[in-house]
């Protein structure tokens, strides 16, 4: 029953189904390792992003690219809003995490309810055509959707770790991750870091739900549904390590889509909130890599080296 | 002399004849409105088609109430929104049968109906089922009725058609989680099977998903003759388009929650081989199905989705129109346990847009099922089952 085709057919859905919750994923790791905030008005910042995208193409008839560049702009403007008014607010305070949490969990309550009052509860794609372009290749159904989806993905990957690495504020971004108080000591401003966080998670979150919209239909309270994809995947990565999360976000796409080979798909939802239960209670930091045995000169004794 | 009491007659006759009419008209204008629930979703994934099912309904009342209503009393229907979703069709029913004392009420969607008849049968109101499918709602209570055919009726049939008729051995099933997926499907593969045809996959999705890719792939890999899918009007279009996507090319069967001629014009020759059982009459069976069709045609721009649906909800005014009728005759109060007894006392109706119905004992209704099939981009007839 399973040939090669099929677990070749599956492997490459699972892969493009991916790409789209590593966006999101990324979007809420980023967050997570500068803010130190756990985002849950991730939902918020999703409806946000898709509805403006919704009203862009459906209603004022804007083509797609100046449909995405608005949509990213609303996005960027909420996040930068609910860093500014609310997350500062909140630190100035020193409110405690558990303040945030509620917060975020709260706000994107709020949004979702008041997106359901304007556009109902009704699914939505974002254009009329449900259908997109297929080959052939090798027996594998690959859609023109699976192909951009990946390349979308991998991009904005690649771009988001070049930009850590290579860029100033990138640069700045990672000392605030790794101290704020002492990057500050250096004359680098938290708030900026903090609030290029949220706008750079804005543009991951903007074109993860032009993916998803372009191929699957949204209602508002589903965005709810599809953060808890991104929870798992950033606690399986290990918190405050963006890429791997990335990469823990294409493991449970697989493990999920290759359970069906093996398991009622009725059980699959499962599957996502038994690695969330086996996460949290086996490993609180993160899948990691075993540690590399760096031996030493006899003086220096054995360290370790932490894979990442 | 003669001549005289003649006109004198004619004059008394003539007199009596008019204050006659007078009265009827005075008792007509002051007999109270007939007013019944109605809990159908108008929002979320299925208020494209219970926004038209409404209308439909608003059409056949206002067509009832010009003609001068139920035997002079006029009907009126309070509508609340389900969206389809079981936790609010509760809150909704308990409004109408609490807060608006309605004695009747119509409602639809399986997963609705088996949450909401609880609450009508311990309130004695009376309660249609219309365009819902799911084979366990004739045994939902004494209060719940239905004028539309289960899928004992439709669903069988598709299963002997592909079994018998399309000679397909093996076919996988593509079901929605809930009550009528889940019977449905159940009745779908006990005749298929019956037959001697084999179930490869039996597959089902979540009602708050939109993404069945799982599913889906696990039926391709079973490489099944045909598909049959049992979701709801809302989620079958995406089911549709994602086993066309992933490569699926067999044919397709479904109920009516498939009859939906926007999704096929999205879906283009896509839909090609999907093969519909309708439970209605369709345009070229019936005169009345064509005006019908035209109204909506002239008045709203397009047909409606799911036009079966929409004719029965139609017909199901008038239905009521019959019983508040009935007991008007007798000066019975219209009571739901009233309404019950004349149901079972007329049992049959004839109706302007899906003709003659017997509602059985065993609250189940029979009806000719009209199979359809998407060809080149559109719905063509291809059979009628009597």
């Amino acid at each position: 029953m399973f040939d090669r085709g099929i677990l070749l057919q599956v492997l490459w859905t699972s892969i493009a189904a991916a790409s789209f919750q590593v966006l999101l994923t990324i979007a809420f790791a980023l967050v997570l390792k500068v803010t130190k905030i756990w985002n849950f008005a991730q939902p918020a910042l999703m409806g946000v992003a898709f509805y403006t995208l919704f009203v862009a193409v459906n209603w004022v008839g804007a083509p797609i690219p100046a449909a995405i560049l608005i949509a990213f702009l609303v996005t960027a403007a909420f996040g930068f809003a609910i860093e500014r008014f609310a997350f500062q607010t909140l630190r100035e305070r020193g409110s405690e995490s558990i303040t945030f949490f509620i917060f975020t969990l709260i706000f994107a309550q709020l949004v979702i309810y008041v997106l359901t009052l304007a556009f109902t509860t009704e699914p939505v794609f974002l254009f009329a055509n449900m259908m997109s372009p297929t080959t052939l290749v090798g027996g594998v159904v690959v859609s023109a959707w699976d192909v951009s989806s990946i390349i979308v993905a991998v991009v904005l990957t690649l771009a988001l770790l070049v930009f850590l690495r290579y860029t100033r504020l990138g640069q700045y971004m990672i000392a605030v991750a790794d101290n704020a108080d002492l990057a500050e000591a250096y004359g680098i401003s938290k708030r900026q870091s903090y609030a290029a966080a949220m706008v750079i998670a804005a543009l991951f979150i903007t074109a993860a739900m032009y993916l998803f919209g372009s191929k699957l239909a949204v209602f508002p309270e589903l965005t709810l549904h599809m953060m808890i994809f991104a929870v798992v995947a950033t606690i399986l990565g290990g918190i405050d390590r963006i890429f791997p999360a990335a990469l823990a976000a294409v493991g449970i796409s697989l493990l999920q889509q290759l359970s069906v080979l093996v398991i009622d798909s009725r059980w699959q939802p499962l599957i996502v909130f038994s690695v969330l239960f086996v996460a949290i209670i086996f490993f609180p930091r993160g899948i990691r890599l075993p540690a590399r045995r760096v031996v030493g000169d006899g003086r220096t004794g054995v360290g370790t080296a932490e894979a990442t | 002399m003669t001549k005289r009491i003649s006109a004198g007659r004619r004059l008394v006759t003539t007199s009596i004849l008019l204050l006659g009419l007078a009265a009827n008209s005075v008792l007509a204008q002051t007999k109270a409105p007939f007013t019944f629930g109605v809990a159908l979703p108008t929002t979320g994934a299925a208020a494209p088609f219970g926004l038209d099912q409404v209308q439909a309904l608003e059409w056949a009342v206002a067509d009832i109430n010009a003609k001068g209503g139920a035997n002079g009393r006029k009907l009126n229907a309070v509508i609340l929104d389900t969206q389809a979703r079981p936790q609010v069709g509760i809150d909704v029913v308990t409004r109408l049968v609490s807060v608006e004392k309605v004695p009747l009420v119509i409602t639809a969607f399986s997963a609705v109906v088996a949450a909401v008849a609880p609450i009508v049968n311990r309130n004695n109101v009376l309660t249609f089922v219309i365009g819902a499918n799911s084979p366990r709602i004739a045994t939902m209570g004494d209060y719940v009725y239905t004028t539309y055919p289960l899928a004992d009726v439709d669903v069988t049939l598709l299963a002997k058609y592909a079994r018998t008729e399309m000679k397909k051995s093996n076919a996988a099933v593509l079901y929605l989680n809930d009550e009528s997926g889940v019977y449905g499907a159940r009745v779908f593969r006990e005749n298929f099977e019956k037959l001697g045809g084999r179930i490869v996959a039996y597959e089902s999705y979540e009602p708050n998903s939109t993404d069945y890719t799982g599913a889906i792939l696990k039926i391709r890999a079973s490489n099944p003759e045909i598909v049959h899918l049992q979701g709801n009007a809302g989620d079958s279009p995406q089911a549709i388009a994602q086993l066309r996507q992933l490569g699926i090319k067999v044919p397709i069967t479904s109920y009516t929650a498939a009859y939906n001629p926007q999704m096929v014009k999205q879906l283009g020759t896509q839909a090609d081989g999907l093969i519909v059982a309708s439970l209605a009459p369709g345009v070229a069976d019936l005169p009345s199905v064509a005006s019908y069709v035209e109204r909506w045609k002239k008045e709203k721009g397009r047909e409606p989705n799911n036009v079966p649906v929409t004719q029965y909800v139609h017909d199901g005014a008038y239905v009521i129109k019959a019983l508040v009728e009935h007991l008007d005759k007798t000066n019975t109060p219209l009571t739901g346990e009233n309404l019950r007894k004349a149901l079972l006392e007329l049992k049959s109706f004839k109706l302007p847009l899906t003709e003659d119905v017997t509602i059985n004992e065993n609250h189940t209704v029979f009806k000719p099922v009209y199979l359809l099939e998407v060809k080149g981009g559109a719905f063509v007839p291809i059979r009628v089952f009597k």
